[in-house]
């Protein structure tokens, strides 16, 4: 299973978190933030894809809210939206009671993710974010998720997935 | 020129059409030489020469049709017919008059189709037994549309063959088709639920019905029933010389 | 449960424009909607189908092959699709916890939108078969004008007599 891209959007629509994967196992090339994030990092080679990824993730956004409300019109308010595929890859979606977004980009063949966004959400956001007495309540730009903890232990988490 | 032996190295039969052509033109036509050779090898001039004009009529007997192709030609003609027309009787009018001419060529395929294969297909309605002659009374005249005709057009025979039961139209006759191959895949709108696009079979069965010489109005009619919803009724009405004509064979004894 | 594991619940045909043209429910389960709410759903399921295909991700060739672009792409440097020999499509199916949802858009850009069980199974098949019907009754039919809604009985009455005969 390959992970292409991983994307947090909060209650606001605003996407505060972002990480692209490149197929090629263990290097990350595509990571950034938002423009104005402070914890901007990342190889030098990557400015190219800088802009692409930036509007990506409003595509992103647009997609799942339009198909969670279409979802929810058809389904009732209780059904959610888990996963969609195209010929050329498969999104997953959670969303937690907070209205916090979680969508993550596989390859078309991968198995449904939906737990594994939890897990996500659970064990690294709740635990790293959320409790982490340094961050601020909400993430305008992506600050305060970039914390070195949440990365590299999300980082950790998709790598045993792509392995198993 | 370097085209000729490569022209004649890619067609059998028709360069011999080709190369002359090519010898005795001038420089000015010599643009066009790569692409005149190819056509008379398309669809419409196969390279053995056997167009469908040049087959034998019998042999094009049990030849297969796509009835997609016949759909989508049908559809063409109903669009057409539409063109231009005050209302639905207009419209089925403007149907009607195309399937006349063919009815009227289609008799002279079917009676020289039955002579030549079958005799006994027709013998019932001639009285000896080599060729059939056409029909001289309205049942033989009926029974030849409603069996061999249907079949030529449809590949079956129709489903019924009625005469009228009131006394005020003893020229009138039905025969009805459960389910008309020209409707298979029509729906007709709603607005316009009194048309029947088999107005076009009419026609074909009025031209048929002039060529043997009996006047007669022909219409199609929605007869739809809970198992075949395009059930449609063909009315025949003959004209008033031919009911006379009718009675005096009768007295006569001619069948 | 065999009767949920073949269960259609409705179909949506979206013209090329992103016009609702025909829309049918088959079988209780899903929120019925309004005529119009039923039009914004094919013009947002539209505009949606469009974007899934736009953020498919583009891998980025190794660099020292620069000059390879993959075509129809407009990134300025080389990428590839991830599945390189299928051209990109637009959402394909769609999973809730209630229904699924399988889009197939024809090639002139025509989509049927099918709603059914998650467990259904061979909805290909079924989805065969729709667009066969619509091939034979709808664009055969000498007064259907394209891109118009689809009023056509021939239609109705074969799918829902098929779609019947399944379950």
């Amino acid at each position: 299973m390959t992970v292409y891209s991983f994307y947090i959007f909060d209650r606001h629509a605003e996407c505060i978190y972002k990480r692209r994967w490149l197929p090629r196992p263990a290097s990350i090339v595509g990571k950034s933030s938002r423009n104005e994030s402070p914890a901007q990092s990342g190889p030098a080679g990557t400015g190219q894809t800088m802009r692409a990824t930036d509007d990506d993730s409003k595509l992103v956004f647009g997609t799942v809210f339009s198909l969670r409300n279409m979802v929810r019109k058809l389904g009732g308010d209780e059904d959610n939206f888990v996963s969609f595929n195209t010929s050329q890859y498969k999104l997953h979606y959670y969303e937690t009671p907070t209205n916090i977004k979680f969508v993550m980009l596989t390859d078309t063949k991968s198995p449904s993710m939906r737990i594994a966004l939890q897990q996500i959400y659970i064990n690294l956001y709740v635990e790293y974010v959320v409790k982490n007495p340094l961050s601020p309540a909400e993430h305008p730009g992506g600050v305060g998720v970039n914390n070195e903890l949440f990365e590299e232990s999300l980082e950790q988490f998709v790598q045993t997935r792509v392995l198993s | 020129m370097a085209a000729p032996p490569r022209h004649s190295a890619m067609l059998s039969v028709s360069n011999a059409a080709a190369t002359p052509q090519s010898g005795s033109s001038d420089k000015s036509q010599t643009p066009q030489q790569p692409s005149t050779p190819q056509p008379t090898q398309g669809l419409r001039v196969p390279s053995n020469r056997k167009t469908i004009y040049d087959r034998h009529l019998n042999r094009s007997r049990n030849a297969e049709l796509s009835r997609a192709s016949f759909a989508y030609l049908f559809a063409e003609m109903v669009t057409y017919a539409q063109r231009r027309v005050t209302g639905i009787q207009d419209l089925e009018k403007r149907l009607n008059e195309q399937g006349y001419p063919l009815g009227l060529r289609l008799l002279d395929l079917l009676f020289y189709r039955t002579t030549t294969t079958s005799s006994s297909a027709l013998s019932s309605s001639s009285t000896s037994s080599s060729p059939p002659n056409r029909p001289l009374r309205i049942l033989t005249l009926l029974h030849l549309i409603h069996g061999p005709l249907w079949r030529l057009l449809f590949g079956r025979s129709a489903d019924a063959l009625e005469h009228s039961v009131s006394p005020d139209t003893p020229n009138e006759y039905m025969i009805t088709d459960n389910d008309p191959l020209v409707n298979t895949y029509i729906s007709v709108p709603r607005e316009m639920n009194q048309l029947n696009c088999a107005a076009f079979v009419a026609g074909i069965i009025e031209g048929v019905c002039d060529g043997c010489g009996f006047e007669a109005k022909v219409s199609a009619h929605n007869q739809p029933t809970e198992m075949w919803p395009s059930r449609t009724v063909f009315l025949l009405g003959f004209g008033e010389s031919v009911m006379e004509r009718e009675k005096v064979l009768e007295r006569a004894g001619i069948k | 449960m065999p009767s949920s594991t073949r269960t259609v619940f409705s179909l949506i045909i979206i013209n090329k424009a992103g016009g609702l043209i025909y829309q049918r429910e088959y079988q209780a389960g899903l929120r019925s909607l309004s005529t119009n709410d039923y039009l914004v759903l094919a013009g947002t399921f539209h505009g949606v189908h469009a974007i899934t295909r736009s953020i498919t991700p583009k891998l980025p060739l190794a660099q020292t092959s620069p000059a390879i672009t993959s075509p129809g792409g407009n990134a300025p440097v080389g990428f590839t699709y991830p599945n390189p020999g299928v051209p990109a499509s637009g959402l394909e199916h769609l999973e809730t916890e209630k229904f699924r949802l399988t889009c197939f858009q024809t090639l002139t850009g025509t989509k049927f939108l099918l709603f059914t069980d998650p467990m259904t199974g061979n909805v290909d098949t079924i989805m065969n078969k729709i667009y066969e019907l619509y091939a034979d009754y709808v664009m055969k039919n000498p007064f259907y004008q394209l891109e118009m809604p689809v009023r056509c009985e021939a239609f109705d009455r074969h799918l829902g007599a098929w779609l019947r005969g399944r379950t």
